[in-house]
């Protein structure tokens, strides 16, 4: 997957591109609806409400897009695993014992204990935790959002209170999933000293040989040794 | 010669009457001269259709009425000689007294504006002879004050008024937890006028009416929300906010047409509690009782509680398991913030070694 081109490297596939933009777009508007439905006795909830084409509309909105980020997330399953290029670059994202050292070792940096800093392969544990967790989140949500949307069956299905327990997570997770990606997110792709104001890859898949080496110097290095 | 007698035999009283009652009377007919015949018990007359109108008057309960100080023609006013002929049209109290600015010392009210907007002042003024007019709920010579136990509209009194046309109901009512505590003498379960309004009842389908689809909650939670009423009777009273925050409440809040509101799951007339067998929210009934919306609810629907609220230790696994994703937000969000805020601390301690 990885090629150098000059004086950096594709590290972010075309369809992997697309797949974060999909994934991106569907995820803020059903916060934006998800919010609107919890909040609504707020008066911004209800203001959302009445920017989403009232209460029925806010509700529509909110499954099509539901439908597009389960959708891309099946898309992006089927390609990890039947394309062999892409299963090799998810085999990358695999959690190991490393990356509890690196978060270690990152930690002792920080902490300035040691001045030594973490050696990062292609994906470094942030990215991996976050890969995950996006995967985990969608889930989650994918699997209540489904068991409330087809309520009649469901309700007819599981005993009441299982519903109950389904809506609180549907309501939780998805705030979790909201401020992990707000603040984190943004932090590390945008407001990140060394990204500001943002990373490019997301939209060239490009980075350049400088930047590898110093954020990723085990995949520069193994690179280089090609 | 006959013909001629009985003209004369007329005459003398038309006469008579003119010159020994007529006078007074457009001043205010003394109660003593109409109650020369009104005030026999049994003093009635045959209508048309075979029915007996009754036109006895109990002097002391008039006397006793709020219009006690009042004279049957102040009331009456077409009728100027007596003995009276000819039909005796129906007082109308709106016109001639109950105005807001009327002079004749009756309640400056607008409630006569109301009833031309409710049900039954509409339907009046449609021409349904069988809307209630004033008369109908407040009584003719037995009017008294709301409070004074003796009138037709008192609490007491209220239930067995609106039954004269609304029998059925009443018949509901009355088997109702409402209507049985009711009968007890219980004075915090609602009569009929504490839902439905008063002057200003409307139809259940008019959206400005206090029971309907989006004022149900409100009419119930006016007791239904109200620690000090339901903890005599340890009823919750969170049910009108988990009701708020439900599905159904929220798109009832939002102008949902089909959704359920209490009455729905409750009842109307025949609310009963849920450990009454032929209760509609009875564990047994739930299933039949959601049926009518949720196409093949079964007896799932009554495993667990209806009313739930995840903030309290009542709800069980409900509660433990929004507590635990509470915890779990605030942890990780600590943490990730935590991770930002060394980072940039770090940056700035490496950027201050390399200077």
């Amino acid at each position: 997957m990885e090629s150098i081109k000059g004086n950096y490297v594709i590290r972010f596939a075309l369809s992997f591109r697309f797949q974060h933009v999909l994934v991106f777009t569907s995820m803020i508007i059903l916060a934006l609806t998800g919010f609107a439905l919890m909040y609504h006795n707020t008066s911004w909830g209800k203001m959302l409400i009445g920017l989403e084409g009232g209460f029925v509309m806010r509700g529509r909105i909110h499954r099509v897009f539901a439908i597009v980020l389960i959708f891309t997330v099946l898309w992006h399953f089927l390609q990890v695993i039947f394309t062999e290029k892409s299963h090799k670059e998810f085999l990358k994202l695999r959690p190991e014992l490393n990356d509890f050292k690196d978060f270690i070792m990152t930690l002792k940096y920080y902490l300035r204990i040691s001045s030594e800093k973490a050696r990062f392969e292609k994906f470094n544990f942030i990215q991996k935790f976050q890969y995950w967790g996006v995967i985990a989140g969608t889930f989650i949500m994918g699997v209540t959002g489904i068991i409330l949307w087809f309520k009649d069956f469901s309700m007819a299905a599981l005993p009441k209170w299982v519903m109950d327990v389904t809506l609180v997570v549907h309501g939780y997770e998805g705030t979790l999933a909201f401020l992990v990606l707000f603040f984190w997110h943004q932090y590390n792709a945008h407001l990140n000293p060394d990204v500001f104001p943002m990373d490019m890859t997301w939209i060239n898949g490009k980075m350049s040989l400088k930047d590898l080496q110093e954020r990723h110097p085990l995949e520069y290095e193994k690179l280089m040794h090609e | 010669m006959k013909k001629v007698l009985k003209l004369i035999l007329l005459l003398t009283i038309f006469l008579w009457s003119e010159q020994g009652y007529a006078a007074e009377l457009k001043n205010g007919a003394e109660l003593k001269k109409c109650t020369t015949c009104h005030g026999k018990p049994g003093f009635s007359k045959v209508l048309e259709n075979g029915k007996i109108l009754d036109l006895y008057i109990d002097e002391k309960i008039l006397r006793n009425s709020v219009h006690g100080k009042k004279e049957c023609t102040d009331c009456h006013v077409d009728i100027t000689e007596i003995p009276h002929r000819g039909e005796i049209k129906a007082v109308n109290c709106s016109k001639q007294c109950h105005f807001i600015g009327n002079t004749s010392g009756a309640p400056q009210t607008d409630k006569y504006i109301e009833y031309k907007n409710s049900v039954h002042g509409k339907e009046f003024f449609a021409g349904n002879k069988k809307a209630p007019v004033c008369q109908d709920c407040h009584g003719t010579h037995n009017i008294f004050k709301p409070s004074n136990g003796l009138s037709q509209v008192s609490r007491h009194n209220l239930p067995r008024t609106c039954a004269k046309c609304h029998l059925n109901i009443y018949i509901e009512y009355k088997e109702s937890i409402h209507g049985v505590m009711f009968e007890k003498g219980n004075k915090d379960v609602p009569v009929c006028t504490n839902c439905h309004g008063e002057h200003n009842i409307r139809r259940p389908e008019d959206p400005l009416s206090t029971v309907s689809k989006g004022n149900t909650a409100f009419a119930c939670s006016k007791c239904h929300s109200k620690v000090e009423i339901m903890k005599k009777y340890g009823i919750e009273t969170e049910q009108v906010e988990t009701f708020k925050e439900s599905f159904h409440g929220v798109a009832s809040e939002f102008g949902s047409k089909t959704v359920a509101n209490c009455a729905s799951c409750h009842g109307v007339h025949d609310i009963r509690p849920s450990t009454d067998q032929k209760s509609s929210i009875n564990k047994a009934n739930i299933p039949k009782t959601c049926g009518k919306c949720h196409p093949g609810a079964n007896i799932n629907f009554a495993k667990g509680k209806i009313h739930v609220n995840p903030k309290v230790k009542e709800a069980g696994i409900i509660y433990y398991v929004s507590q635990g994703f509470k915890w779990l937000t605030i942890l990780t969000m600590v943490g990730l913030v935590t991770h930002i805020f060394l980072d940039l601390y770090r940056r700035k301690a490496r950027s201050k070694e390399t200077e």
